[in-house]
C-alpha cells in the first residue's frame, strides 16, 4: 500500500493525481466504441465527461481502472500505465458505479468495512472508525446495519460513494451518479461530489449526461459523440457553444413534427 | 489479470500469430471448450497464488464449508442410501439364480465406495452448490460487484474462489464417506428384509470386510476430492465469465451444471483408469 | 463479514465426525493395519507349469485365504510363483503347493495343505514343497507307461515261474519281485478295473467323450496293454495258488525242493500281501485307483468337452460374426 502518511483525517490524506488520456481507441469485435480519444485531467481537478448514452463514456472510465485493455493509446494515472494492474496497487482509485455495485450479501457497514479488512488496514476498532466517519460524511449513520436491497436508489449511490471515500482515494470516478434520481436527490449529489472536492482536493472525474451538474460543479467539460471527443473545455464555453453537435446535444429541441427517431441511422 | 477478455474468437489487431489465425479458423464449439478449459486452468493458478491469504479468508471458507458440506449433507445421505438399496435388490435379484448372492455385500460395499459414491456427492455438489455458485458470481459479475472488488485491488480469485475451493476440498471427503457408509446400511437393510435375498447383516458385512480394504474406499476419495474442485473450479469459472444482463445469470446457471455434470463423469472414466 | 459462532460449530463438529468415519472406516476394512495391503513375506513355489495362474489369484490354505499370488516367472527350466503370505500365517515346512483350477474361464489359486504338526515353520522367502496335480493330459501319460512297466515285469515272472520252476529260490525270487512291484500292480489293476468297468458299461465312456482320435487311441492302447497284463496277473495267481497247495501237500517237484518252514513262511506271506494287493485293488484304493474311480475328472472333462461342442456348433450355425458373443455363451 502506498501513502506512508496515512494517519490525517479521512479522505484526501494522500496527494491527489493527475491523469492522462492518449489516443485511447477501443474495439469489441468490429465496433469501434473509442477512436483516438485523448485529454489531461489535472490534479484536484473535477473533470465531467458528457456524451449520449452509448457513447463510450463508462467505458472510458473502466479503461482508467484498468478494468479495460486498451486496443490503441494508453492511460495514465500519476504517470503510471491504467492497463496496468499493478497501477491499482499503487495509487488508491475508486469507481462509484452507476448502480451502486454494492454487495448483495452485506450489510451497508460490512460492503464499506471490505476493503480496509482485506487490506487489513488496521484493527477492528480503528476499521469502525473510519467506516463511521465515511458514513457521517454522507449522512447515512442510520443505514449501517441496512442490506442493499433496503435501500432507496438514491441511498444506494450514496452508499456507493461512501464505500469510495474509505478507500481514502486519490482519484474519484463517478459512473453516472445522478441517473434515475429525482432532480433533489440529484442536486444532493452533485453537491457531494463538490463538497468532497472541496475538503479533500480528490481528483474527480465525472461522466455523466447531466447538464446542470456539469454547469454547477465542472472545472473542465468534455463531450463524447460516436467515440470521438468533440468538446473540451470549461463550463462556460457550453453556454455559447460552436459545434451544433453540442447545441443539440445541451438543448435538444423537441420537435413533434419532424421527430428524431425517424431519422436515426441504425 | 482481468476477467473480461474473450469469449469469442480473438479479434485481429495488428498481424495475428499463427496459433490466433488457427484459433479463429475453430468451429465456435471446439473454441468454446478449449476457452473453457484455458480459462478454468488459468482461474485455478490465479487463485492458487492466493493461497497464503488463505488464513484471512476464514470466516468465508467456514460459511462455505457450512453451504458445502453441512447443508449438503441430508440429500447426499438420502440419495446415497436409496442407491445402497437399489443395488443391493438389483444384485440380489439377479443372483438369485445365478447363486452369487453371498456376494452382495462386497458388491454394494466396492460400487458404493469405489464409484457411487464420490460420484453422486458430486453430482448433488453440481446440482446444489455448482448452482449456487454459478448464480452468486454471474449475478456479481453483471450487477459489477466483481468489477467493484477489483478496483478496490481485492482480487475475485481470493475473496470468492479461494475459500471454496479450499472447502469443498475440506469437505467433500467428509461427504462421500458419508455417501459410502449410508449406502452399505442401504444395501444392508434391504439385504436383511427382502424375502428372496435374506442376508443377515453380519454375513453381509463380513462379506463386504472380506473383499475390501481402505484403499478403496481412499480411491473414491481421492475421486471425490478431484470431482469437488472441478465443479467449484467451473462453476465459479462460468459464473465469473458471465456477461450480459440478468438473463445472462440463468444461461450461465445452466451451463455451470452442464458443464460439471459432464466433466464429474468424463474425469470418473479418466481418473478411474489413473488409480487402476 | 461476521461469522456466525454457531455455524462455525456446526461445520467444526460435522468435519469431525467425517473425519472420525474415515478412520473407523479405515480400521475395520485395513484392521489398522500400517498401509493397505499386508506386505507379508514372500515364498517361491515351483512348479513345471503355472496353467492358469496369474498374479493376484488367491494363496488359500485349508480352503482359507492366507495371501496372493505376488508375480510369476520364468526360473531356468521350471515356472515360478512367488507368493504373498499374510504376516500372521504360517506355514509348515513339509506343507504341499498345488494349482487348484476351477472351471473353464480360468480361475485358479494355489492351494497350500497344513502339513503335519510337528515340522517347523517356513522362514520368509524360503521356498515350499510343490506338487503337479494331475490333469487329463498326465493321467493318460501315466497310464500307458504304467501299463508298459506292468507288462515288462508280469511277463518276467510269468516266464521264471512256468519256465524254471525247477530251479530253487524260485519262490524267494516271486516274492521279490512281488514286493518290488507291489505298487505298480496294485496301482495297475485298480485302473484295470476301473477302465474295464467302464468299457463295459458304456463301452468307453473315456473314449468316446476323448473325441480327440489320438487320444482315443492313446487310451485303447493303454488298455490293451493292461488287458494283458491283467490276464497274466491272472495266470500269475493261479500258478501260485496251485504251487502253494502242493507246497502244503509236500509234493511235487517244487514241494519236494522247498521242504522246510521257513520257505513255506515266507511263501505264505507273499501270498498274503498279494491278497492285500488284490484286496484294495477291488475296493479301489490307490493312487491312480483312485484317481479313476473319483469320476470328478471325468465329469469335468465331460462339461469342457460340452461346452467346448456347443461353442463349436454354434460357430457352424451363425458363421463368424459373432463368434465373440458365442464363445463368451459357450463360457459362462
Amino acid at each position: 500500500m502506498p501513502a506512508a502518511n496515512s494517519t490525517s483525517p479521512l479522505p484526501g490524506a494522500a496527494p491527489a493525481v493527475g491523469v492522462t488520456v492518449e489516443g485511447l481507441s477501443k474495439r469489441f469485435g468490429t465496433f469501434e466504441v473509442l477512436r483516438g480519444v485523448s485529454f489531461t485531467v489535472q490534479p484536484g481537478e473535477i473533470f465531467v465527461l458528457m456524451g449520449p448514452s452509448g457513447s463510450g463514456k463508462s467505458v472510458l472510465l473502466k479503461h482508467l481502472v484498468g478494468l479495460e485493455r486498451p486496443s490503441a493509446g494508453q492511460t495514465t494515472v500519476a504517470g503510471l500505465d491504467g492497463a496496468d494492474p499493478t497501477t491499482r496497487e499503487r495509487v488508491r482509485m475508486a469507481l462509484v458505479f452507476q448502480a451502486g455495485a454494492l454487495f448483495n450479501s452485506l450489510s451497508v457497514y460490512d460492503n464499506l468495512a471490505l476493503y480496509p479488512r482485506e487490506h487489513r488496514l488496521g484493527d477492528e476498532a480503528a476499521i469502525r472508525d473510519r467506516v463511521m466517519r465515511a458514513l457521517q460524511i454522507l449522512s447515512l449513520e442510520n443505514a449501517a446495519h441496512k442490506f442493499p436491497a433496503e435501500l432507496s436508489g438514491g441511498m444506494k449511490k450514496r452508499v456507493a460513494i461512501a464505500r469510495a471515500l474509505v478507500m481514502e482515494p486519490q482519484l474519484l470516478l463517478y459512473d453516472e451518479p445522478t441517473s434515475e434520481l429525482d432532480p433533489v436527490m440529484s442536486a444532493t449529489i452533485t453537491e457531494i461530489i463538490a463538497t468532497l472536492r472541496q475538503r479533500y482536493q480528490v481528483t474527480s472525474i465525472v461522466v455523466s449526461h447531466d447538464r446542470d451538474l456539469a454547469l454547477a460543479i465542472a472545472d473542465r467539460v468534455g463531450i463524447l459523440m460516436g467515440g470521438e471527443l468533440i468538446f473540451l473545455g470549461p463550463p462556460a464555453d457550453l453556454r455559447q457553444p460552436t459545434d451544433p453537435r453540442v447545441a443539440d446535444f445541451l438543448n435538444p429541441r423537441i420537435d413533434l413534427e419532424h421527430p428524431r427517431f425517424k431519422h436515426l441511422e441504425t | 489479470m482481468s476477467t473480461t477478455s474473450l469469449s469469442s474468437p480473438p479479434a485481429a489487431v495488428g498481424t495475428p500469430s499463427v496459433t490466433d489465425r488457427l484459433l479463429t479458423w475453430l468451429p465456435t464449439p471446439v473454441f468454446q471448450v478449449l476457452h473453457g478449459t484455458g480459462s478454468t486452468l488459468l482461474l485455478l493458478a490465479r487463485t492458487l497464488r492466493h493461497v497464503p491469504s488463505l488464513p484471512r479468508q476464514f470466516g468465508r471458507f467456514i460459511e462455505q464449508c457450512h453451504l458445502i458440506g453441512y447443508t449438503t449433507m441430508p440429500i447426499v445421505g438420502i440419495l446415497s442410501f436409496f442407491i445402497g438399496s437399489v443395488l443391493a435388490l438389483q444384485s440380489g435379484h439377479a443372483g438369485e439364480n445365478v447363486g452369487y448372492k453371498q456376494f452382495i455385500g462386497a458388491l454394494v460395499g466396492l460400487t458404493m465406495a469405489r464409484e457411487l459414491g464420490p460420484v453422486m456427492a458430486a453430482v448433488l455438489l453440481a446440482g446444489r452448490v455448482g448452482s449456487a455458485i454459478a448464480a452468486e458470481l454471474a449475478s456479481m459479475k453483471v450487477y459489477q460487484e466483481v468489477d467493484a472488488l477489483e478496483t478496490m485491488n481485492i482480487p475475485p480469485e481470493r475473496m470468492l474462489v479461494l475459500p471454496r475451493i479450499a472447502a469443498v476440498l475440506t469437505m467433500m471427503p467428509v461427504l462421500t464417506i458419508m455417501a459410502d457408509l449410508v449406502g452399505w446400511f442401504g444395501g444392508a437393510i434391504v439385504s436383511q428384509y427382502t424375502h428372496f435375498i435374506s442376508i443377515e447383516p453380519a454375513s453381509y458385512f463380513a462379506n463386504l470386510r472380506q473383499y475390501m480394504d481402505f484403499g478403496d474406499v481412499l480411491n473414491g476419495l481421492i475421486k471425490a476430492e478431484v470431482f469437488g474442485l472441478t465443479v467449484v473450479l467451473v462453476c465459479c469459472n462460468i459464473g465469473l465469465n458471465t456477461r450480459g444482463g440478468p438473463r445472462e445469470i440463468g444461461a450461465s446457471v445452466t451451463r455451470a451444471v452442464v458443464t460439471s455434470l459432464i466433466l464429474i463423469l468424463v474425469l470418473d472414466f479418466f481418473v478411474t483408469k489413473a488409480l487402476m | 463479514m461476521t461469522t456466525n459462532p454457531q455455524q462455525t460449530a456446526r461445520v467444526g463438529l460435522f468435519f469431525l465426525l467425517g473425519m472420525a468415519l474415515i478412520w473407523v472406516t479405515y480400521e475395520t476394512l485395513s484392521g489398522g493395519k500400517l498401509w493397505f495391503k499386508d506386505k507379508g513375506y514372500q515364498l517361491v513355489a515351483g512348479f513345471d507349469s503355472l496353467k492358469e495362474l496369474k498374479a493376484g489369484d488367491d494363496v488359500r490354505m485349508a480352503g482359507v485365504k492366507i495371501g496372493d499370488v505376488a508375480l510369476t516367472r520364468l526360473a531356468g527350466r521350471r515356472a515360478e510363483a512367488v507368493l504373498r503370505i499374510d504376516s500372521d500365517k504360517r506355514i509348515k515346512a513339509d506343507a504341499t503347493a498345488t494349482i487348484v483350477t476351477q472351471g473353464l474361464i480360468g480361475t485358479g489359486y494355489v492351494s497350500i495343505d497344513l502339513g503335519t504338526e510337528a515340522a517347523p515353520f517356513l522362514p520368509a522367502g524360503g521356498e515350499i514343497r510343490t506338487a503337479a496335480t494331475a490333469d487329463l493330459n498326465s493321467v493318460m501319460a501315466q497310464l500307458g507307461d504304467l501299463g508298459r512297466k506292468l507288462e515288462g515285469a508280469l511277463g518276467g515272472l510269468g516266464t521264471s515261474l512256468n519256465g524254471d520252476s525247477r530251479q530253487p529260490g524260485l519262490l524267494q525270487k516271486v516274492d521279490t519281485i512281488l514286493t518290488e512291484n507291489r505298487e505298480n500292480l496294485s496301482r495297475t489293476t485298480a485302473n484295470l478295473q476301473q477302465i474295464t468297468d467302464k468299457v463295459n458299461r458304456g463301452e468307453g465312456t473315456l473314449g468316446r467323450l476323448l473325441n480327440d482320435s489320438r487320444l482315443h487311441d492313446e487310451l485303447l492302447a493303454g488298455v490293451t496293454e493292461l488287458k494283458q497284463g491283467a490276464t497274466q496277473a491272472r495266470s500269475f495267481l493261479a500258478n501260485a495258488e496251485e504251487l502253494v497247495a502242493e507246497v502244503k501237500r509236500g509234493r511235487g517237484t517244487l514241494g519236494a525242493l522247498v521242504y522246510d518252514q521257513k520257505a513255506a513262511d515266507d511263501l505264505k506271506a507273499s501270498l498274503a500281501s498279494l491278497r492285500e494287493v488284490s484286496e484294495q485293488l477291488a475296493q479301489g484304493r490307490g493312487t491312480l485307483g483312485q484317481l479313476l474311480k473319483d469320476d470328478s475328472l471325468v465329469r469335468e472333462t465331460r462339461a469342457l468337452l460340452k461346452k467346448a461342442d456347443r461353442a463349436i456348433d454354434n460357430l457352424d450355425d451363425t458363421g463368424p460374426i459373432t463368434a465373440v458373443g458365442v464363445v463368451a455363451n459357450g463360457l459362462f
